[in-house]
């Protein structure tokens, strides 16, 4: 049944030629059903004509809007081809495809409306990060999970699936800069059901974090001030589903 | 040349550069008329300095000049904060645009794509 659902799967990159056409192979061989489409952040390399080889569709955006305006273009064109789910992974494989159908599985049923692939769930041998890093991590899964009513584990994870409700918010509304743990809470205010599932991540295979060691600390302050402001925000007159 | 007589000769000067401005449509309506308002408001200030220092003591300022620094303060503030508004409005519109031309390019290179294999 979940089988004849439209899925989108929404692949934001920023040059990561070396990795993406083996990154979208592996996802076309573990989730066939879905359409690929990479969001081409600017990239300086061949990160389009790669992507496009390896057999997905290629939208090039004319300059970098940073993840938050790549992953909306993903949103804006899932809502206009009436997907029903939208599934994000990130162009560094560092997301792992054979869970595109683990974190996919209770949006389709309805279950969730945002599903977040958590990295501090698995089993077996835990996510290898620096200290700041899984400090940022927890302080925003104790915010979130205090603010939501939410237990999250990896708010920060930009592995997640999207329900057809959301996708519509989101192809409206999406935050910047580093939009995951905002959008979560944007998601909770809309009235979305929003939960995790384990998934396991890779070491990054190429290209380079977006995140810096010395933007750690701006990027906490600011997405932390922005979470409490989007808690300020009006809340829709009806509930999403 | 006392100071009255200066204020009121720079108060003609920017009410001057505005209309020129204006006149050569470097500025829309909506911005000039906020400009065309804060320079009739010098003009009348720089005229009526009496009615400015009972406009002084009436807010509590002790010294006229006091009450003219922080009127300026205030409006330049204001200024600051409209001018973030719409810059921000800009860059959400600007976002929006290159999202749309994005996806746009893509779907022209899709139909290119499909005229091809019709052929």
């Amino acid at each position: 049944m979940t089988d004849s659902k439209k899925v989108l799967i929404i692949v934001p990159a920023l040059n990561e030629s070396r990795v993406i056409g083996r990154l979208i192979k592996e996802i076309k061989s573990h989730c066939p059903q879905g359409t690929i489409v990479v969001i081409n952040d600017g990239s300086q390399d061949d990160t389009a004509p790669e992507a496009e080889m390896a057999g997905a569709q290629v939208v090039s955006l004319p300059y970098n809007l940073g993840i938050g305006g790549a992953v909306q273009t993903g949103f804006k064109i899932a809502a206009e081809g009436d997907y029903d789910a939208a599934v994000q992974i990130d162009g560094d494989a560092q997301h792992d495809p054979q869970y595109l159908h683990r974190v996919l599985e209770p949006v389709l049923t309805g279950k969730l409306d945002l599903c977040i692939g958590s990295r501090f769930l698995a089993e077996g041998p835990g996510f290898k990060s620096t200290f700041t890093r899984r400090l940022g991590i927890r302080f925003f899964a104790r915010l979130l999970s205090g603010l939501t009513r939410v237990p999250l584990t990896d708010p920060t994870s930009g592995f997640r699936a999207t329900g057809k409700k959301l996708i519509h918010e989101f192809a409206q509304y999406y935050p910047v800069d580093f939009p995951e743990p905002e959008a979560i809470q944007t998601a909770k205010r809309l009235g979305a059901a929003v939960g995790e599932v384990p998934v396991k991540m890779r070491k990054r295979l190429g290209g380079i974090s977006s995140i810096r060691f010395l933007k750690t600390f701006y990027y906490m302050v600011k997405v932390t001030l922005a979470i409490l402001i989007d808690t300020l925000k009006k809340r829709p007159p009806k509930e999403i589903s | 040349m006392n100071a009255k007589t200066f204020a009121i000769i720079v108060a003609f000067l920017i009410v001057g550069f505005i209309v020129d401005l204006i006149r050569r449509q470097k500025m829309t309506f909506k911005y000039s008329l906020f400009w065309l308002s804060a320079s009739a408001l010098t003009l009348l200030f720089a005229f009526c300095d009496r009615m400015l220092s009972r406009l002084a003591s009436l807010a509590g300022f002790e010294l006229t000049s006091n009450f003219i620094f922080f009127l300026y303060l205030a409006f330049v503030s204001l200024l600051c904060l409209f001018l973030t508004v719409y810059i921000n409005e800009q860059n959400s519109r600007t976002e929006s645009l290159a999202q749309n031309l994005g996806i746009l390019q893509f779907k022209i290179k899709e139909l290119e794509k499909e005229l091809e294999r019709k052929r």
